[in-house]
């Protein structure tokens, strides 16, 4: 029950909060941040009393379309309870951010429920056709965050989100049809599929069209050209959804479901990713240094981030699947925090253009320490979450084939180019024409200071990341293992 | 008597004749009142014998699930476009035609004969000229013209076709193609392009567009729906006639797979609501044609589903552009959504479907679709399938963002009673058989046999 009342909650609060705007008084706001709360309170009561069976935390089945053999089989483990807790949160620090900006707040609220709604599906659910209805459903409310409340060219780069991962969504839906055609018996039931036997040969097709979607969501190159569109023209609550949550549903499909259903086309296919992962690291990486524009920038860090995800994922060794996993969590509070900053300061002077901006230290120190802080996250400064999952990775890296670490090791130190450049320009450079010269708010700096710590104390902490996705990542080496 | 399969024909065609009395001596409200009462009384003779055992091997009209179906469909359709005629300048004759094309549509649905055929198509026509041409405007004769002339051309071609197969095989029902000869082959060929013509399949789709957009959106909205759904039904029986002939399955492949991508292709720059509807009803109907031709064995319940997902959807975007009363374009359906939240939402939730993404009932409709393709290893319709879906979301979507957009507010159209209720059960049949299917999927199941 708590496990559905974590999709369901946003789902009809998302409706209530269209209605609500019209009580006036921020009604549509509190009533997200009371679901969201209440989201979180399900899934603690899931962590703590969930009925699991020791691999799973939680695990509840109901029928839904025998006809169809469609159930709601939802399942959580530390992998899925850490990816809802993101997105619950950041749902949470989303409504915050944009407390007193947005026009027609019942729909973008609801937008924005619906957005974690259905993330929340993905990480929940193990039938197949039910994934792919999650899968689908994300879109529409990012795409109406992008079209309506975006900048600039915002109904082009919303168009362009849209085809390109409703498209690419279909890959993922008729591998799932076709599994489920060539089955003994009419289910999408993930549990009973990975233990039917299917050939390692249409393993490698089917886990082609899973990763066709989910790379697309992922955003690695070549696969990434509405990611930088998107994420400039997004408003700051949907540019932290899509950065924080929508890329981790790539990054969490690619963990949990090649390893369970196609361990033979994982083995196959699991180079190709890590030339793609590696190439799209160096590439994000050295096309974040020649942007002008912040948010462009902290867009393309992202590509790079997600490349590094896809590395570890397809190492196959414990190190890599781990860094990933911790990468994908630090990720979403640095990639998040980040966005906030820049749509505060965008809030203030209008621009994102880096060439204007700078000298924070003197004129707004608080926003000076902040952008310090998740400068020192991208390029992975020990200490913080983002070098755990980094290294982890690179050292996994080291066991599969030095010349993939080398590659990722070279993307880590052009990140340190272009993170220490900001740090010079934006916070020790001179004051530009236009000075920043209000500082965070109360509200603004306590959302900051809520990622900031996260990422400090993940990174000081990494057991409390470690030992709850060990099962998730012991059970997709053993799937893995065993196909070897 | 009253366990006939013809019980719910008759009510329809007592209700347009009832109709017609009436036209004369009251108000239009109250002829509308009756031709809804008749219709709803049809759709309820349908439903108590909905579980019914087949009647056997009838002469012209069949009494199975499929004609339950499209029987149904049909007094449904019928019913809604009644809720939104106030816009038809006849309306008065108005409801009486709407009756007819529903009895035709039921009737073709139930069609197991050439003859039994061709009649209900030819009722269907008849009645849709009257529709649209009834305005007396500039427009609407214009789309009476375009409407009668390819449609005389398209049953010339199909009586022709029955000629032939008459005179290969010396049979008029649906078996009549069945030769090997070079006749019969030819007899196939004009009976598609006949067929073609009547759910508007590249190449003899020219017509759809301008109708759409030209003839009034109750008439629009009969034709796409209706008379749509037991055209394709007929189709269907007519395909499970014939077994193996080449002319036919090649033929309807190519015809599906020109429709899908010339009629997502065209509807991608089109600023009128009306007139894109009319090139999504030219891919729409080509999905629907890919699924007869690919012969997967649960195609004809995924072809009822994908029905009973996109008439809801056409009837409730016409709505909307019949209660604007301007042309629904672009422009003029900007921020609908704000200044009329029922007709605009539901407007979305159509678009939504039409374009096959979830919450929507389209999203399941594009699933059983794509499995039937798969299953039968049509792979070629697999991938026009796909790359349309890739168009339709651009298609829809310009149309969809459009209704949310807040800038100059433009004036609130007024939604009637009736049209309230029209929209009220399109968007709750989008969204209630979107997130629960399983009810229907298992009538479907029993009505596809």
């Amino acid at each position: 029950m708590a496990l559905i009342a974590m999709i369901l909650l946003p789902l009809l609060g998302g409706c209530a909060a269209l209605f609500a705007a019209r009580l006036g008084r921020n009604a549509e706001r509190w009533l997200s941040v009371l679901v969201l709360i209440a989201g979180l309170a399900a899934l603690v009561s899931a962590i703590v009393d969930g009925g699991g069976d020791g691999r799973w935390l939680a695990i509840s089945r109901t029928p839904w379309a025998p006809a169809m053999g469609v159930q709601l089989l939802f399942a959580m483990d530390g992998l899925s309870a850490a990816m809802l807790a993101i997105s619950l949160g950041l749902g949470l620090i989303a409504v915050f951010v944009s407390w007193k900006t947005q026009a027609n707040s019942g729909l973008f609220h609801a937008a924005l429920l619906w957005t974690v709604a259905a993330s929340n599906g993905v990480f929940l659910t193990f039938d197949l056709l039910v994934l792919a209805f999650f899968w689908e459903l994300m879109v529409v409310p990012s795409f109406l965050l992008i079209a309506l409340w975006g900048h600039g060219e915002r109904e082009a780069a919303a168009m362009k989100f849209l085809i390109f991962n409703a498209v690419a969504g279909l890959g993922l839906l008729a591998a799932v049809f076709w599994m489920a055609a060539t089955a003994p018996v009419i289910t999408f039931d993930a549990f009973v599929l990975a233990g039917s036997g299917i050939a390692p040969a249409a393993q490698v097709w089917l886990l082609g069209g899973f990763a066709l979607a989910f790379i697309v969501k992922l955003a690695v190159p070549p696969f990434h050209a509405w990611l930088p569109d998107a994420h400039t023209q997004a408003p700051t609550a949907g540019s932290i959804l899509l950065a924080g949550l929508l890329l981790k549903t790539g990054a969490y499909g690619l963990f949990r479901f090649p390893p369970l259903l196609f361990p033979d086309g994982y083995l196959v296919l699991a180079p190709w990713g890590l030339a793609l992962g590696s190439f799209g690291a160096l590439y994000g990486a050295v096309m974040a240094c020649g942007q002008t524009d912040a948010k462009r920038l902290v867009a393309y860090t992202s590509v790079a981030h997600m490349s590094i995800v896809l590395m570890g994922i397809c190492g196959g060794v414990h190190f890599a699947l781990m860094g990933a996993a911790i990468e994908m969590v630090a990720h979403a509070f640095s990639a998040s925090a980040l966005f906030l900053l820049i749509g505060a300061v965008y809030d203030r002077v209008g621009t994102r253009d880096l060439r204007e901006l700078g000298g924070l230290q003197r004129t707004a120190p608080r926003f000076a320490a902040a952008f310090a802080l998740f400068f020192a996250a991208v390029l992975a400064m020990p200490g913080t979450a983002n070098f755990l999952g980094e290294a982890l990775v690179i050292t996994g890296m080291f066991q599969v084939n030095w010349v993939f670490a080398a590659i990722a090791l070279a993307a880590l130190v052009v990140s340190v180019v272009y993170a220490t450049r900001l740090l010079k320009e934006i916070v020790f450079g001179e004051p530009q024409a236009r000075p920043i010269t209000v500082d965070l708010s109360a509200r603004e700096l306590a959302l900051v200071v809520v990622l900031g710590t996260c990422t400090i104390w993940f990174g000081l902490l990494p057991q409390l990341l470690m030992v709850p996705m060990a099962p998730a990542v012991e059970a997709a080496i053993a799937a893995i293992d065993a196909a070897r | 008597m009253l366990t006939s399969g013809l019980v719910p024909l008759a009510i329809i065609g007592l209700t347009a004749v009832l109709a017609m009395l009436l036209a004369p001596r009251f108000g239009a409200a109250t002829v509308r009142a009756a031709a809804a009462t008749g219709l709803v009384l049809a759709a309820i003779a349908v439903i108590a014998r909905i579980a019914a055992p087949e009647a056997p091997a009838p002469p012209l009209f069949a009494d199975d699930g499929l004609a339950r179906f499209g029987t149904l469909l049909a007094s449904l359709s019928g019913l809604a476009v009644l809720g939104f005629l106030r816009g038809h300048p006849a309306a008065k004759e108005g409801p009486a035609l709407v009756c007819i094309v529903a009895l035709g549509a039921a009737a073709l649905a139930s069609a197991t004969h050439v003859a039994s055929l061709f009649l209900s198509l030819e009722i269907i026509s008849l009645a849709l000229i009257g529709l649209f041409v009834l305005p007396l405007t500039r427009g609407a004769l214009e789309a009476g013209y375009k409407f009668l002339l390819p449609g005389a051309a398209g049953s010339a071609a199909l009586l022709l076709g029955a000629a032939f197969a008459y005179a290969d095989s010396g049979r008029l029902d649906f078996t009549a193609w069945h030769g090997p000869s070079l006749l019969a082959g030819f007899a196939t060929a004009l009976l598609l392009v006949g067929l073609g013509f009547k759910l508007s399949l590249v190449p003899f789709h020219v017509w759809a567009p301008d109708i759409y957009d030209g003839a009034p959106p109750a008439a629009a909205a009969i034709a796409g729906s209706a008379a749509k759904a037991g055209v394709v039904i007929a189709i269907l029986r007519i395909d499970a006639g014939l077994p193996a002939q080449p002319v036919w399955h090649m033929g309807l492949a190519a015809l599906a797979t020109a429709s899908i991508l010339l009629g997502n292709l065209a509807a991608l720059r089109q600023p009128s609501l009306s007139r894109m509807i009319g090139y999504s009803s030219v891919a729409h109907s080509g999905y629907l044609a890919a699924m007869i031709v690919c012969g997967a064995a649960q195609a004809p319940a995924a072809i009822l589903f994908y029905l009973a997902a996109y008439v809801p959807a056409v009837v409730a975007a016409l709505c909307v552009a019949a209660s604007l009363g301007t042309p629904a374009t672009i422009a003029s359906l900007r921020g609908l959504a704000w200044r009329r939240p029922l007709a605009g939402g539901v407007l979305a939730l159509a678009l939504v479907s039409l374009a096959g993404l979830p919450v929507a009932i389209g999203f399941l409709a594009k699933l059983l679709l794509l499995e039937a393709l798969m299953r039968s290893g049509a792979w070629g319709l697999f991938g026009a399938v796909i790359i349309g879906s890739g168009l339709g979301l651009y298609v829809y979507f310009r149309f969809f963002t459009a209704l949310f957009v807040r800038d100059d507010p433009l004036p609130a159209p007024r939604l009637r009673r009736p049209e309230h209720a029209v929209l009220l059960l399109c968007g709750a049949m989008l969204l209630i058989l979107g997130l629960y299917p399983a009810p229907l999927l298992d009538y479907l199941a029993l009505a596809a046999g």
